[in-house]
């Protein structure tokens, strides 16, 4: 019986939800606390442009590994108004090492701070990495969980598209 | 009943005008040759309207993979948002400087839960903000099955925050009292918990100081005529500190911990209770390791009786290279002392540093990573190497001073009989001191030296490849140590195994790791998987894990499944030649499975994993669980954003 649950469960899933179907819904405007100690909101982040939001964790090697292309588009695009937000969600006792790792790395995006996943349970983020491509006007654009190598093009594809540009042109920072 | 009302009248209101919403599915299905099967499937549901968001998670899960068996609303909150207040109702996480007094979370993997249902009242302006909690948690343990809790420990709590921030400054205080209703191996005990905290922090340009101190007390209800005081139980504090300096793309953190909530040489069990409360998840002070190998021998954490420091230091070298350095020691707060063979003795460690005497069950570990890109950022690298040292048990441990007494008799008196002479009265001459060293101890010792690898390349047409490889070598061993073994309580004395020379010492080795009847001094473990994937659609992983001996008893794998055969190249298995219930020998020491991960669409994923997978230690969240193996079977795992 049971088994017959879950396929049907898994089924329904494919069938009701097999296009993006979080699309063209908006974001809610939830306020994020800043690795530098800041706030800000969702909303204000929105002000100048597209917002890519990701949910990682200091123990995710795939987040770590997508965050590198996520950096450098955060700055060839940044002039369009383009901003990359990474939500950690190391738990408080291993907030310390938060700040570590991005300045060793030099990222330059922001990083807000969500040790307790309130943020990530709201925005169905519990699943590292989870990248949500928001527009100017707050409605979701793309969502997209997990990464492999490679993927980063379909990525860098969608933010063009977020940002009006013509996908087949060279990226600004090539 | 009232409960699914209430979750159809939230469902309803998707189709609310202006209301929004998001929502995911999870469904995790599992099912192996020897009945490990599992079928969980959670609906979470979150709306947003103006000021007010709700989130409903409601669940059918029979049985799921660790917990009970559920069909119903497992999770639901209601915030309100108005001007500087939040008001949330129902399930409550929060957490409160770095967790000494409060750090509430849900972790379903570990199936840590230690939420409040109730109320939440908070008010936030300017640099000033004031939280409030007050309602009932129940956290429950496992007790020997591994799967299913056993243990309840019921809490009614409330808790107060005043937190002050002025630019880089930050200072705030906790309180936090509980009762509870503790079960114990046998029966229940009622314990008052009063906790109060106070923490501070300071962020600078090239430095961040973070610093937390939490002053705990028990009392317990020992009489039900409520007139009568509660007797005091336990009293307890911890300390937290932390501080980063950064220089340039360089970083070192270095953490100190003292947690002193409870004292004790061994493991603490539920009926060690008044201690540290679960509502307290504090820093471990260990790395978290995200390679399998590592994660399995990782320290088991004592959020009670512990003291320990930390270094780390990463950075980026001019090529690009990432490295990282890290160095933790933490042992107990005091050194303990057999002074017979049931009855210890501890004495506080002086200082402030943790101890390396095996008598204050130690715990070192360093670990050292490099990775980084080449070829266009193409190929990528990740080199480790990591070791660390624990004692497990302190069975018995006496190091001190130990007196013989000899007694010399002098015959008086006698008679002569069947022509013999028998002495028949006799008086005490003399009595021949002498004094000696005694060193009686036996602890279980664990020391493991570990190689992660990975190495990825990634295609123009989207192709990658990737290896993983871990490579292991470990002991775990009884260490006899000294010149005696027993405590004779009549004499209440060490009895030297040599009396005739008590300066004969010796130290014996006794491996834990055995494959039947042979004895192996090192566990090897290895660990390979490789992974094809195609980006944004599939990847395809095949692990295999491989190990030489075993602590205790031999795991059974008590099915030959198609996967083995078709990795060993065993042909004779598919032309009907083997016996698929009677295993080859080798198979027992191995595991292997295959992993098709699949992108329906970007928001919807599906995981199918087939074969056996080798059980073992694992932490996450700082709570450990000791997982199964899971043997010749399927898993299906389906997740799906909307």
């Amino acid at each position: 019986m049971k088994k017959y649950v879950t396929i049907l469960l898994l089924l329904t899933g494919v069938l009701l939800f097999g296009r993006e179907s979080s699309s063209g819904r908006a974001i809610p405007d939830l306020k994020i606390k800043l690795l530098n100690g800041k706030q800000t909101s969702i909303h204000d982040l929105l002000k100048d442009g597209p917002l890519l939001i990701d949910f990682w964790a200091t123990w995710c090697k795939p987040c770590k590994k997508v965050m590198k292309h996520l950096d450098r588009y955060h700055q060839a695009y940044g002039n369009h108004g383009f901003k990359v937000l990474m939500i950690n969600q190391d738990t408080p006792r291993s907030l310390g090492k938060v700040k570590s790792y991005i300045r060793s790395k030099k990222h330059t995006f922001y990083v807000g701070l969500d040790p307790n996943q309130e943020t990530a349970k709201k925005l169905n983020g519990q699943i590292m990495p989870t990248l949500i491509l928001v527009n100017r006007d707050g409605t979701i654009q793309w969502r997209h969980q997990g990464y492999v190598p490679g993927e980063e093009v379909e990525i860098e594809r969608q933010i063009r598209i977020a940002l009006g540009m013509d996908i087949q042109s060279d990226s600004p920072d090539s | 009943m009232i409960r699914k009302i209430l979750y159809f009248a939230f469902t309803s209101l998707v189709w609310a005008d202006g209301i929004d919403y998001n929502a995911a599915i999870t469904v995790n299905y599992g099912d192996s040759y020897d009945f490990y099967s599992y079928t969980e499937n959670r609906f979470d549901l979150n709306l947003f309207y103006n000021n007010v968001q709700a989130w409903v998670q409601y669940e059918y899960s029979n049985p799921p993979e660790i917990g009970f068996s559920i069909n119903d609303i497992r999770k639901f909150r209601i915030e309100y948002k108005p001007l500087d207040f939040t008001i949330k109702l129902g399930d409550i996480y929060e957490f409160w400087g770095r967790g000494l007094v409060l750090n509430q979370f849900d972790d379903q993997i570990t199936n840590f839960d230690n939420g409040t249902r109730g109320l939440f009242l908070g008010y936030s302006k300017g640099p000033f903000t004031i939280n409030h909690i007050n309602g009932n948690t129940d956290i429950w343990q496992l007790g020997n099955d591994l799967r299913i809790p056993y243990y309840k420990h019921a809490h009614n709590m409330y808790a107060n925050q005043v937190q002050y921030e002025l630019n880089s400054l930050s200072l705030g205080f906790t309180q936090l009292h509980s009762k509870e209703t503790h079960q114990k191996i046998f029966g229940e005990a009622f314990v008052n918990h009063k906790l109060n905290g106070i923490y501070a922090s300071w962020t600078g340009e090239n430095a961040d100081l973070f610093l937390e101190y939490a002053d705990k007390k028990a009392t317990e209800k020992t009489n039900i005529i409520e007139n009568i005081p509660h007797d005091t139980l336990k009293n307890g504090y911890g300390i937290y500190s932390n501080l980063n300096i950064y220089l340039g793309n360089w970083g070192l953190s270095t953490e100190y911990k003292r947690y002193a909530f409870d004292r004790g040489y061994s493991d603490f069990t539920v009926d060690d209770y008044g201690n540290q409360i679960n509502f307290q998840t504090m820093p471990t002070l260990v790395r978290e390791q995200n390679s399998t190998l590592m994660g399995r021998v990782t320290h088991q954490y004592n959020y009670n009786d512990e003291r320990g420091v930390q270094f780390a230091l990463n950075g980026t070298l001019p090529n690009g290279y990432y490295l990282l350095a890290q160095y933790s020691q933490l042992s107990r707060n005091e050194e303990w002392q057999s002074v017979t063979s049931i009855n210890w003795n501890g004495s506080t460690i002086e200082g402030y540093l943790p101890s390396s005497d095996p008598s204050a069950i130690p715990y070192w570990e360093n670990y050292q990573e490099m990775n980084g890109y080449h070829f266009d950022d193409k190929l990528y690298f990740k080199l480790g190497r990591g070791e660390n040292y624990e004692v497990l048990e302190l069975m018995r441990y006496f190091e001190g001073e130990g007196e013989s007494i000899t007694e010399n008799w002098v015959y008086t008196d006698s008679i002569e009989w069947d022509n013999g002479w028998f002495y028949t009265d006799s008086v005490l001459g003399s009595i021949d001191a002498s004094n000696y060293s005694i060193e009686a101890k036996l602890w279980q010792e664990s020391r493991s030296i570990t190689f992660p690898f990975e190495l990825s390349y990634t295609f123009d047409n989207g192709y990658s490849v990737g290896l993983n490889f871990e490579y292991q070598e470990r002991k775990i061993r009884n260490v006899t140590r000294g010149n005696a073994t027993t405590f004779n309580y009549s004499d209440s004395t060490w009895l030297l195994v040599n009396p005739e020379n008590p300066d004969t010492s010796f130290i014996v080795y006794d491996t834990q790791f055995s494959d039947g009847d042979k004895q192996y001094n090192t566990q090897f473990n290895r660990m390979i998987s490789l992974t094809l994937s195609k980006a944004s659609n599939w990847s395809v992983t095949l692990s295999h894990d491989q190990t030489n001996a075993f602590e205790g008893q031999r795991s059974i794998d008590p099915y030959y499944n198609p996967l083995e055969a078709l990795v060993y190249g065993d042909i004779k298995y598919f032309t009907g030649k083997r016996d698929k219930s009677n295993p080859p020998g080798f198979i027992q020491k191995r595991w292997v499975s295959v992993k098709i991960d699949y992108s329906l669409t970007p928001s919807q994923r599906i995981s199918v994993q087939y074969g056996s997978i080798q059980g073992g230690l694992f932490c996450s969240n700082g709570v450990c669980r000791i997982i199964p193996p899971f043997n010749d079977g399927l898993t299906i795992s389906y997740t799906a954003v909307f």
